[in-house]
């Protein structure tokens, strides 16, 4: 079952040089979700939203269409569940299925077999469902707006406030439910480190919004100081679960940290590859909005100096023409793809079992990074 | 005009008394034969007696606030400035001595019953602060509100890191009971402030509601925290229904003063704006107990208080009839009913705090 996955996945890449070739036939993304769902026995898509069921949830609802017509971010947000499927909002509690099913039962606890399904345990099926519902809190709390800093144009203030509301109640509702249960899986541990990583979570949410609210277009930061603040608000969560659905398998201390810097490595690459979306997209559509203080320019900066790259952007900013900011940029941007995915794929390579591994990374989606690492992995072994 | 309790409603205060009752107590209500137990303990003042273990209280939860941005700290730490009431704490830690004297005649509190007074004031203050920011409140204790100061944005996640920190603090006292134990009361804050979300149509059902309202959002969480202490003190379970018994109907009276204090007591000395229930929408006590009196409320209370000048009106209305009077009644109840569950305890200074800060509840101005 796992060589079917790889080969499916290497087949159409073959052995393809450093400058991208054509066009790869490997399996699109959502196939290759629908196989990861097939192995771990459960439809993950709609995961959180199950709870969406609740009499709770559903008088939100009917409030949150009272937004409709509004400019509350929230509107946004309750949509992208129901429409942005591709956007795979529900990969947290996939992999951390996935990584409980690859590494099985540990040898310690033969007794406690006998609860698993399709290989994963029912503890850490509820684990994968309580990561998922603590990244859709954050999701939700993400989406609330500053009332002192509404303009006119943003629309009547009562709006903005009754969004705010059901904001908040939405998000507290969610993790009220990933906390109870998080203490019905009656190990503290996990509870210990779940809670480490909500924590972590919000401050790497804090670090997000001082940015986006500053005056400065970009922060003077390094790629190491970025690569930590992305890892407190985009991998920590996941990095963690993983950890906590080895421990609940009763798995050693070396699984576990094992499974906490793939889970970590994992989300760090999602991070970075959609940061690239903008500027490795082929497509004629030019017109990506990109943050300034996405990884590519992060790192463009680094290597330009901060006044030299401040000057581009101030002249971009003068020609009146936001797309020439990814000019600027995008001349560099081979090198720094590649760069980047070297450096994190190689560090992980080195450090994780790639038997135990393989068929994971080929659900990492992106045909590009995919073709990519499938090259790196061969170039290992050999 | 005044239409005494005795017209034929449905409504008619004994019933509704025994509502209230029946909906709470599994006990068949009976009359209050409550003398308090006399014992010779002197007058405890319950404030006094926790004094030494709440010292560091503020202390100790800032150490579990370390964060490594400056500003998400000091927003963290706004209000453990030593100027709140402590109450919840108060109670907690003299439960646990009540409970651990009862039990083997030992006055220490443990280290796990402390972190949970630490605990309880944690997730009671992320509450709070989320609490400021849906109803949009520009001013708490006298200062102004996390979101007036620093944004919405910025509040929401100080009281998500509140929250987390209090989980972690949680788990590490490495007793699942007891994590149960308080998640529950996590669980039931958030459906307490979803049911002030919604109304009920029939007046029956509207009281009911008012009173499970105020269990979730008040109530539960000093119910649960002194049920908390006294499994981490005692492994009997009758102790334990007995500190969750106390702490619920202690919880009870608290809010039902301090929905009268609302009509009651001027902003200046709440430290918070007055008649704010009204302005938010919500019918308490005083208000369901006038209604009686002046159906005209009716209307105002199915449209949440929203046309001008409603606020003002009811607000004439609840003092005008008998509602005041009848909550604070209701109040002194739930009272004696704690006193009576504590009073089941071996006699201990800190027992006859508990009683003490029963009165307390009952008297008090903010």
């Amino acid at each position: 079952m796992w060589r079917a996955l790889l080969r499916r996945g290497g087949r159409g890449g073959g052995r393809r040089g450093l400058s991208g070739g054509g066009p790869p036939s490997a399996a699109p993304w959502s196939q290759v979700v629908s196989e990861a769902e097939k192995i771990v026995g459960y439809p993950t898509s709609f995961m959180s939203l199950r709870c969406l069921l609740s009499d709770e949830l559903s008088n939100i609802a009917m409030q949150v269409r009272k937004l409709v017509g509004t400019k509350h971010p929230l509107l946004d947000t309750a949509r992208g569940f129901v429409y942005d499927s591709r956007n795979n909002l529900q990969m947290r509690g996939l992999v951390v299925l996935l990584i409980s099913k690859a590494a099985g039962p540990s040898t310690a606890e033969l007794s406690f077999q006998h609860n698993m399904v399709s290989g994963i345990y029912s503890s850490q099926r509820s684990l994968a469902e309580i990561t998922e519902l603590i990244h859709t809190a954050f999701l939700v709390h993400r989406g609330i707006v500053n009332i002192g800093e509404l303009k006119s144009c943003d629309g009547p203030l009562k709006d903005m406030q009754f969004g705010n509301k059901m904001a908040v109640l939405s998000g507290d509702f969610l993790l009220a439910n990933a906390c109870t249960s998080l203490a019905q899986l009656q190990n503290t541990k996990v509870v210990e480190l779940i809670s480490s990583a909500i924590g972590d979570l919000v401050q790497g949410i804090y670090y997000e919004n001082s940015r986006s609210s500053e005056n400065c277009l970009t922060d003077d930061i390094r790629i190491s100081t970025w690569k930590e603040q992305v890892f407190l608000s985009h991998s920590a969560l996941l990095a963690k679960s993983c950890q906590a659905a080895m421990e609940l398998a009763k798995h050693s201390t070396e699984i576990q940290d094992m499974a906490f810097r793939y889970g970590k490595h994992m989300s760090m690459s999602h991070k970075l590859h959609s940061d690239l979306q903008p500027f490795v997209k082929e497509s004629s559509s030019d017109t990506m909005a990109f943050s300034l203080n996405c990884a590519p320019a992060v790192l463009h900066q680094e290597f330009l100096g901060r006044d030299a790259w401040i000057k581009q952007i101030r002249e971009a900013q003068g020609k009146g023409n936001l797309m020439d900011y990814k000019k600027v940029s995008k001349s560099h941007l081979n090198l720094l793809f590649f760069l980047i995915l070297y450096v994190i794929f190689s560090r992980l390579l080195l450090t994780v079992e790639t038997s135990l591994f393989k068929p994971l990374y080929a659900c990492i989606h992106g045909e590009k990074k995919r073709e990519w690492l499938v090259l790196l992995l061969d170039l290992k072994s050999h | 005009m005044c239409h005494f309790p005795q017209r034929s409603s449905v409504w008619s205060f004994p019933k509704l008394c025994s509502i209230s009752w029946r909906f709470y107590h599994t006990s068949t209500a009976h009359k209050c034969s409550c003398s308090k137990t006399v014992s010779d303990e002197k007058y405890q003042d319950p404030f006094q007696l926790g004094r030494k273990d709440l010292k560091n209280l503020y202390e100790d939860i800032k150490k579990e606030l370390l964060v490594s941005t400056a500003e998400l700290r000091e927003m963290c730490e706004y209000y453990f400035d030593g100027k709140g009431k402590a109450f919840r704490p108060m109670i907690v830690v003299l439960m646990a001595r009540a409970c651990n004297i009862h039990h083997s005649n030992s006055r220490e509190v443990q280290a796990s019953q402390r972190s949970v007074a630490i605990i309880a004031e944690m997730i009671h203050t992320a509450s709070l602060v989320h609490d400021d920011v849906i109803d949009d409140a520009n001013s708490r204790r006298g200062k102004m509100t996390v979101n007036q100061i620093w944004g919405e944005r910025k509040a929401v996640l100080a009281g998500d890191f509140i929250l987390s920190a209090a989980s972690l603090a949680l788990a590490r006292i490495g007793n699942t009971t007891i994590i149960s134990v308080l998640t529950q009361v996590i669980e039931d804050l958030v459906r307490g402030e979803f049911l002030q979300l919604g109304s009920k149509e029939n007046e029956n059902e509207r009281f009911a509601h008012y009173l499970e309202k105020t269990f979730k959002k008040t109530a539960s969480l000093i119910a649960n925290s002194c049920k908390a202490v006294s499994i981490l003190g005692c492994p009997d379970p009758k102790v334990h229904e007995i500190a969750y018994q106390y702490g619920k109907n202690v919880g009870i009276a608290f809010q039902l003063i301090d929905d009268v204090l609302d009509f009651t007591s001027s902003a200046d000395h709440l430290g918070k704006p007055a008649a704010a229930d009204l302005k938010l929408g919500l019918a308490t006590g005083p208000v369901l107990f006038a209604c009686r009196q002046f159906p005209e409320m009716n209307a105002m209370i199915m449209r949440r208080f929203s046309k001008p000048g409603d606020v003002e009106r009811a607000r004439k209305y609840v003092l005008q009839s008998d509602g005041v009077q009848q909550t604070t009644y209701l109040a002194q109840r739930y009272c004696h009913e704690a006193t009576r569950e504590i009073s089941k305890l071996r006699p201990s200074p800190e027992r006859e705090a508990l009683i003490q800060l029963t009165e307390m509840v009952l008297m008090r101005d903010k």
